[in-house]
């Protein structure tokens, strides 16, 4: 196919280049050859019409002479000047006849006509008076005239008796006879054309076929035709360089001679040139096409071999190149492929080395073995066979690896697979090293017991202590046995379950344990969790807790901290802990943070159409920071449910403005910028920078409860809350400590002037009902009797 | 032909009486200035001829000699009264065929050398042309009138007519190359003694 369309390719060009070429010079040569016909045929023409001229005058002279001669004759002379009628007339007859001539008159010196040839009804035409006045003059006496009707060539002689005496007018008549003479002269076309007295044209004598000379006549009568130019017209349907030389017939009337060349005559020559040049065109087109076929065929065979070569290497076999002992290009690209196979050969061996094998162990890698594994499924499940496979994890490898180097490591995982390999049994058996401190065995045809036979001994021969340059290592594995068809398959599914049951062994420090789907289960659970998550969100299975907080100073308003709830609809409570960091993992804590955001806001909205004045905080994820159009959902939500933005809190952790502080501080203006408070959560606990404190339009600081639950134990924790509450109020902060559990905490801190607390000694995180009921009976809220009141409001 | 003959013989008396009469009474000289009406120069070769009103006896005419030699008719022009006798004497070595086609007497000398056995008699007026079917070349112009009194004008264009009785006269001029043209119109001449007068020849109408 490549040959082809190579071979046929060049050959195609090269023919088409040559084509094109012959063809412009054929065209060329056509509109040379007709420009050139025509300029040759004018010249021909003009020629010709000297020949004529000539011919005529030559004619002219002869018939003159001829005339003259005649007219001296004695007998003539005295015949004609016999005054006697008949004999005049007769020797007229007589010795015109001599010469040839058609008619003879014979006029007096007054030029009336005495005698002729012939009758003469309409008298004498003046050309005749014309020619004798010029025979005075001493100047040619012939030319042309119309006498009885007929154009005629005359001569005029006077009679010399010895001096003039009389005239005689010898006429001869231009027929058929001197058109072909004059034809076979000129070589061209001629025609005696003539308009009578009665306005019509008509042709006196013609070489032409009638048809052409009737064509011709017409052209006369649509006065296309006339003066004395060259010029090429076409005829009768032939293309003719004509001459049309006008007659002095003298009036009436008037004559023309129409010499005419056929350019078919003309470009005859021409024409038997451009078909010789163009049967060798042809024939150059044939051997172009030949030509270029046959060195089509000399570049396109190799490149056709080479292809070949090339498409087996493809299919991977690296055979000898094509033999091609040439020393143009085609030989040097033959030399280059062969080069380049061999490199490509060794690549190919080094990168399947590499893809399939452990450089450090020999054994087949995972990519291998997972093929590998495939295969046998794939035979397995034909044959109805089975196949296992024991993924194996060293147990506190990293420590060898940790306490006695790399070194000592890779030498341990060489011995290990030695050990491996040296306890297969069947031939069939695989050993591989799946990566780190991890193998696998495939056991072919194994059926589980068979497996854990295997795994058994495959424990037993790890347990015998290792050398390893000079040190003994005890080492111990943790095996995980799947089997096909029992747990799959498919090869990666038994991979997958082979190493689920190898962590359970693990976990439960067994050596070896056979895959169990219940193990599974557990992790399908997670997978599952985010389409419940967001079922819970779109269906309300979300709650949100309120815990309050107290000030250690009098302080009309209530403050709480609403907390995410989940109540699954089977499950029950989930704690927060359970989801919030999968949330946060996922992304999905956008959603949640909304709908928390929403139902607090709400929330309220209600409690203070119910004239209680609460202030809410809520938490703020680090990726809820980076969403820029929280700010706007906030305000909107602010809006519709009528709170005013001054009960809210948003709490954000400060490690959610290191991630991205740009944007993160941007969006927190924006927030700020609706009128809530923010608060800087869980402060201590992240890598607090007090420039970005600074930067941050927060209002209240959390301490952590970390710091608060050894306050009194850890002199370092109250060194750190003290200077934590310090810092807050020398920058105009609230501070708020978390996690209060004892009266002794909570008293240590009014001390230290925290300004709010929170925690299990006040309440734990209440449903909204709960809270309502705590506001109105805990001694912590009535510790100030006017708190929440709409009356006596001191604000936020 | 016998017609002429018969009119030369008849007129031949009148005239010899006629010439007696001459010598008795006295005889004129006509002299005449011949110039070309065109160019006013003096006219050579003009024929003037005096024709008497009265035909009265004339006398014989007298007989004429026309040459050749040099292969030329000489005199070139000649003037000779009707019925005279005209010699063609051959002076060349070349023989002559010496012929008229001119109605006035149409005659022919055929090859001859020497003088030919019998003279032509010009026995009609007119002029005749004389040519040599030999020679093309050569011609001579004879002009026959009815009169003795005639003459050619010569280089200076003068004509000198002598021994004219006087008496009224037609005054006939010829030139030439007036050949072929109608004759000049004669005008009237009475002579009544010697007279000279001018006369002007057109040589194209
Ligand atoms: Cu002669």
């Amino acid at each position: 196919m490549i040959r082809l369309r190579l071979r046929w390719k060049i050959a195609a060009w090269c023919s088409l280049l040559v084509v094109a070429l012959q063809g412009i010079g054929l065209i060329l040569f056509a509109q040379i050859g007709r420009s050139s016909a025509i300029a040759d045929a004018r010249m021909e023409v003009a020629t010709a019409q000297r020949v004529f001229d000539r011919q005529i005058a030559h004619r002219a002279a002869q018939l003159s002479q001829a005339a003259r001669v005649l007219a001296a004759d004695y007998g003539f002379r005295e015949a004609l000047l016999s005054q006697d009628r008949d004999t005049i007339v007769s020797a007229l007859d007589n010795h015109g006849g001599r010469i040839g001539a058609d008619l003879a008159l014979l006029l007096a010196l007054d030029e009336s006509v005495v005698a002729g040839s012939i009758g003469l009804p309409q008298g004498l035409p003046a050309r005749v008076h014309q020619l004798i006045e010029a025979v005075r003059n001493r100047q040619e006496g012939s030319g042309f005239a119309v006498i009885a009707d007929r154009l005629h060539q005359i001569v005029v002689v006077p009679v010399l008796a010895p001096v003039p005496t009389a005239w005689v007018v010898l006429g001869f008549q231009v027929e058929q006879g001197l058109v072909d003479d004059l034809r076979g002269l000129t070589g061209l076309q001629l025609s005696f054309v003539r308009r009578g007295a009665r306005d019509d044209w008509f042709l006196d004598a013609s070489s032409l076929p009638p048809d052409v000379g009737q064509a011709l006549l017409a052209r006369f009568r649509n006065a296309s035709l006339g003066g004395e130019d060259t010029v090429a017209v076409a005829v009768a349907d032939d293309d003719y360089v004509t001459h049309v030389h006008a007659l002095d017939i003298g009036e009436p009337g008037e004559a023309a001679v129409v010499l005419m060349l056929s350019l078919d005559r003309a470009l005859a020559p021409w024409e038997r040139l451009f078909r010789e040049s163009a049967a060798l065109s042809a024939a150059g087109i044939v051997i172009a096409l030949l030509a270029s076929a046959v060195l089509g065929g000399t570049i396109a065979a190799p490149v056709m071999r080479l292809a070949g070569f090339a498409q087996r290497v493809q299919r991977g076999e690296y055979g000898g190149p094509p033999e091609l002992s040439r020393g143009d290009e085609i030989g040097e690209l033959a030399d280059a492929f062969s080069a380049m196979t061999g490199e490509i050969a060794n690549r190919e061996a080094r990168i399947s080395e590499l893809a399939y094998y452990d450089g450090l162990t020999g054994l087949p890698n995972r990519a291998w073995f997972g093929e590998r594994l495939a295969d046998a499924v794939g035979d397995a499940l034909r044959s109805e066979g089975t196949v296992a496979v024991i993924t194996l994890d060293l147990d506190r490898f990293r420590m060898v690896n940790d306490a006695l180097g790399h070194g000592v490591g890779d030498l341990l995982l060489q011995k290990v697979g030695r050990r491996l390999r040296e306890t297969m049994r069947d031939a069939r058996d695989q050993v591989a090293r799946l990566g780190g401190d991890e193998f696998a065995v495939m056991l072919p045809g194994a059926d589980l017991h068979r497996a854990q036979a295997v795994a058994q001994r495959v424990a037993e021969v790890l347990q015998a202590p290792m050398n390893l340059s000079g040190q003994v290592v005890d080492i111990d594995a943790s095996m995980g046995i799947s089997a096909c068809p029992e747990h799959g398959e498919e090869a990666a599914q038994l991979m997958r379950h082979a190493e689920i049951a190898m962590y359970q062994a693990k976990r439960g420090n067994a050596r070896f344990k056979i895959y169990d789907p219940a193990d599974h289960d557990r992790n399908v659970q997670r997978l599952s969790l985010l389409t419940e998550l967001r079922h819970a969100v779109e269906n309300d299975e979300l709650v949100l807790y309120y815990q309050p907080k107290v000030a250690t100073r009098p302080d009309p308003a209530h403050h709480v901290e609403a907390l995410v709830r989940w109540i699954h609809p089977s499950r029950g409570f989930i704690p927060p802990f359970d989801f919030i960091p999968f949330a946060e993992q996922t992304g999905y804590i956008k959603y949640i943070t909304l709908w928390v955001m929403n139902a607090a806001v709400r929330q309220c909205g209600q409690w203070l159409q119910q004239g209680l004045e609460v202030n809410v905080s809520l938490n703020i994820s680090a990726r809820d920071l980076l969403n820029p159009e929280l700010p706007v959902l906030f305000d909107g939500m602010l809006q519709r449910h009528d709170c005013p933005a001054r009960l809210i809190t948003l709490e954000i952790t400060e490690s959610a403005v290191l991630d991205d502080p740009d944007h993160a501080l941007a969006n927190l203006q924006a927030l700020r910028a609706t009128g809530c408070a923010l608060s800087i959560d869980d402060y201590g606990t992240g890598y607090s920078s007090l420039s970005y404190l600074r930067r941050m339009p927060v209002s209240e600081m959390k301490i952590d409860r970390s710091f608060v639950m050894h306050l009194l134990d850890n002199p370092n924790d109250e060194i750190i809350v003290r200077s934590t509450i310090e810092l807050a109020h020398n920058m105009g902060l609230k501070v708020t400590a978390e996690g209060v559990e004892s009266e002794d905490v909570l008293n240590r801190l009014r001390e230290l002037g925290c300004d709010l607390v929170q925690g299990y000694l006040i309440s734990k995180p209440i449903p909204r009902e709960q809270l309502e009921r705590w506001f109105a009976e805990s001694h912590w809220a009535a510790a100030w009797p006017d708190a929440g009141r709409r009356t006596g409001m001191a604000g936020g | 032909m016998l017609r002429k003959v018969v009119t030369a013989r008849r007129r031949a008396l009148p005239g010899f009486v006629l010439c007696a009469l001459c010598g008795l009474a006295e005889a004129a000289v006509i002299t005449l200035r011949v110039s070309d009406s065109a160019s006013g120069r003096a006219l050579d070769s003009v024929v003037a001829s005096l024709v008497p009103l009265d035909r009265g006896e004339l006398p014989q005419p007298r007989s004429a000699s026309i040459a050749q030699a040099n292969k030329t008719f000489l005199p070139h022009v000649s003037v000779v009264q009707t019925g005279t006798a005209v010699e063609f004497p051959n002076n060349d070595t070349v023989r002559h065929h010496v012929y008229s086609f001119s109605p006035a007497k149409v005659f022919e000398l055929k090859l001859y050398s020497g003088k030919p056995a019998k003279p032509v008699i010009f026995d009609k007026p007119g002029v005749v042309v004389l040519g040599c079917n030999i020679h093309d070349r050569m011609s001579a112009y004879v002009v026959v009138v009815d009169t003795p009194w005639f003459g050619i004008s010569d280089g200076e264009g003068t004509v000198r007519v002598s021994g004219v009785p006087p008496g009224d006269y037609l005054l006939q001029l010829w030139h030439p190359r007036r050949l072929g043209l109608p004759e000049l119109p004669p005008r009237p001449l009475r002579v009544m003694g010697d007279l000279a007068e001018s006369v002007s020849v057109d040589l194209k109408n």
